[in-house]
């Protein structure tokens, strides 16, 4: 059915003096929802490929832990492929993410709430929207929401479908973000440690773990040559 | 049983096909076979366009009416093609009567034994995708319950379909991406394992593999691949293996380490 509401949601993304980007998708979503940050994780498969679009720090931020834990909401929200909705990230009902809870925190995360993106069966990734404030989503938001997850997919897909075969969209490049460091350094521990590249990600994910560190630091530390993996000490400052 | 209980087991059925392990020409058999199932004709056919917007048979309730949907097809005449290219009914044509327009198809449809033809277009806003044709051996005309249950068959149809069809491009898009999006972490990855063993910084390591897939004309994802892979060794990248690694020892996660 599609009804004024949808259509009134639908102009807001057509209206733009300039053409519409990945970016300016993810902030229209912030606006229509009336939320703080919004940003649309990419999977494939069963495995998180990095961020297409992020409206602020904080968003990034959310989109980088799910990443480095593989923990989060928009995680849930894909695998689940349903709404996951945190209202209250400081007081849970239950504490479903406990490292992605304390990060977010830290960065002024009061509310988050997950949004698949697919197309029927055809499962794309998710929407992160947060909001500093706790306080759930009104019926009106949670189906805008929804409204705008859809329209987030069909724009994905249509995106996609003009681009260079074997390329990213253009579309794309403004504001994504596909750890590509981190997966410079996977590589290189994987040399370290003759093990596959997985299993270095793996080693990485612990020892940023282990060490308090985000994967981001241990990735510029492995690149900056300042921490290997396959000497006991060396290197480690 | 009633026709109404009829219709609606119809609708019910086409509604079951739609759902899971949809089969195209399933769904289409299944419609042409209730036509005649279930309303006052003798055969009925569907043709559909195909991405050239070239019409095809698609099912037919019987062979003798899919043969006389390719010579409709062949003969570029009859009641189904200009339905096609109209979006338009063509209600209860009557083949015997002298202006009747198809000067090719309308003898040979009287010679398969039909008197009377009615054709549907499968359209959704403004988008025809093909016709249901539905052919009657006597000359009486289709009452205007069988046309409107007719058509709603038609439009079942064409929902199922169009929904069909975007669903396998959006599939086909997001593979698309998923590979772009591969490549480009495996190429990261290959930079990765390139500049630790030739001890060389990010920016030669890339270099060294693009210049080596445009010398070997591969292209550089596939080769990024194969050095993930361990397929390629770095001495066919023109690089020498540094010194390292050393004799491995397990590293243990020290607290306290600075950040980089």
């Amino acid at each position: 059915m599609i009804d004024a509401h949808v259509l009134e949601i639908q102009s807001r993304f057509t209206s733009g003096s300039t053409g519409l980007d990945a970016q300016r998708l993810c902030e229209i979503c912030a606006e229509v929802a009336q939320m703080s940050g919004a940003g649309i994780m990419m999977m494939s498969g069963d495995v998180q490929r990095g961020s297409l679009c992020t409206t602020n720090a904080a968003s990034a931020l959310i989109e980088e832990l799910q990443f480095s834990l593989g923990e989060g909401p928009c995680l849930d929200a894909f695998h689940e492929e349903r709404p996951v909705l945190e209202p209250d990230l400081a007081n849970p009902d239950d504490v479903r993410w406990i490292a992605f809870t304390e990060a977010a925190l830290d960065a002024g995360v009061g509310a988050i709430f997950g949004f698949p993106i697919s197309i029927g069966p055809v499962k794309l990734g998710a929407l992160n929207l947060y909001r500093h404030e706790p306080g759930g989503l009104t019926a009106e938001q949670h189906a805008d929401c929804l409204i705008l997850a859809d329209i987030v997919a069909r724009s994905v897909i249509m995106m996609q479908a003009h681009a260079t075969p074997g390329q990213l969209a253009q579309e794309f490049e403004a504001g994504s973000d596909f750890e590509l460091a981190v997966h410079q350094a996977s590589g290189m521990v994987s040399s370290q440690l003759s093990v596959s590249v997985g299993q270095a990600l793996i080693r990485m994910q612990a020892h940023a773990f282990g060490n308090a560190m985000s994967l981001r630091s241990v990735a510029s530390a492995v690149i900056g040559r300042e921490l290997r993996f396959d000497v006991a000490e060396r290197g480690v400052r | 049983m009633s026709r109404e209980s009829l219709l609606v087991a119809t609708f019910v059925e086409l509604a079951d096909v739609l759902v899971d392990e949809f089969d195209v020409v399933e769904l289409l058999s299944l419609l042409t076979d209730r036509c005649v199932a279930v309303l006052d004709v003798t055969a009925a056919g569907l043709l559909l366009a195909d991405p050239t917007g070239e019409l095809r048979v698609v099912a037919s309730s019987s062979e003798a009416m899919r043969t006389l949907e390719l010579f409709e097809l062949q003969s570029a005449e009859g009641p189904c093609y200009e339905c096609f290219h109209t979006g338009e009914p063509l209600a209860n044509a009557q083949l015997t009567a002298t202006d009747q327009p198809w000067p090719n198809f309308g003898p040979r449809a009287i010679a398969s034994g039909f008197l009377s033809v009615t054709a549907l277009p499968m359209r959704l806003r403004g988008r025809t995708i093909g016709a249901l044709n539905l052919f009657c051996a006597d000359s009486g005309a289709l009452s205007e319950r069988d046309l409107i249950a007719a058509q709603a068959f038609a439009d079942v149809a064409t929902i199922g379909l169009l929904q069909h069809r975007a669903v396998e491009e959006a599939q086909t898009v997001n593979d698309q991406l998923g590979a772009a999006l591969n490549s480009r972490i495996v190429i990261e990855q290959a930079k990765g394992i390139v500049a630790e063993r030739a001890g060389v910084s990010m920016a030669n390591a890339f270099n060294k593999l693009r210049d080596h897939a445009r010398s070997h004309n591969t292209r550089l994802s596939e080769l990024a691949a194969q050095v993930v892979a361990g397929d390629v060794d770095i001495g066919a990248l023109g690089l020498k293996p540094t010194s390292m690694p050393e004799p491995r020892v397990e590293q243990r996660p020290s607290r306290g380490t600075a950040e980089a």
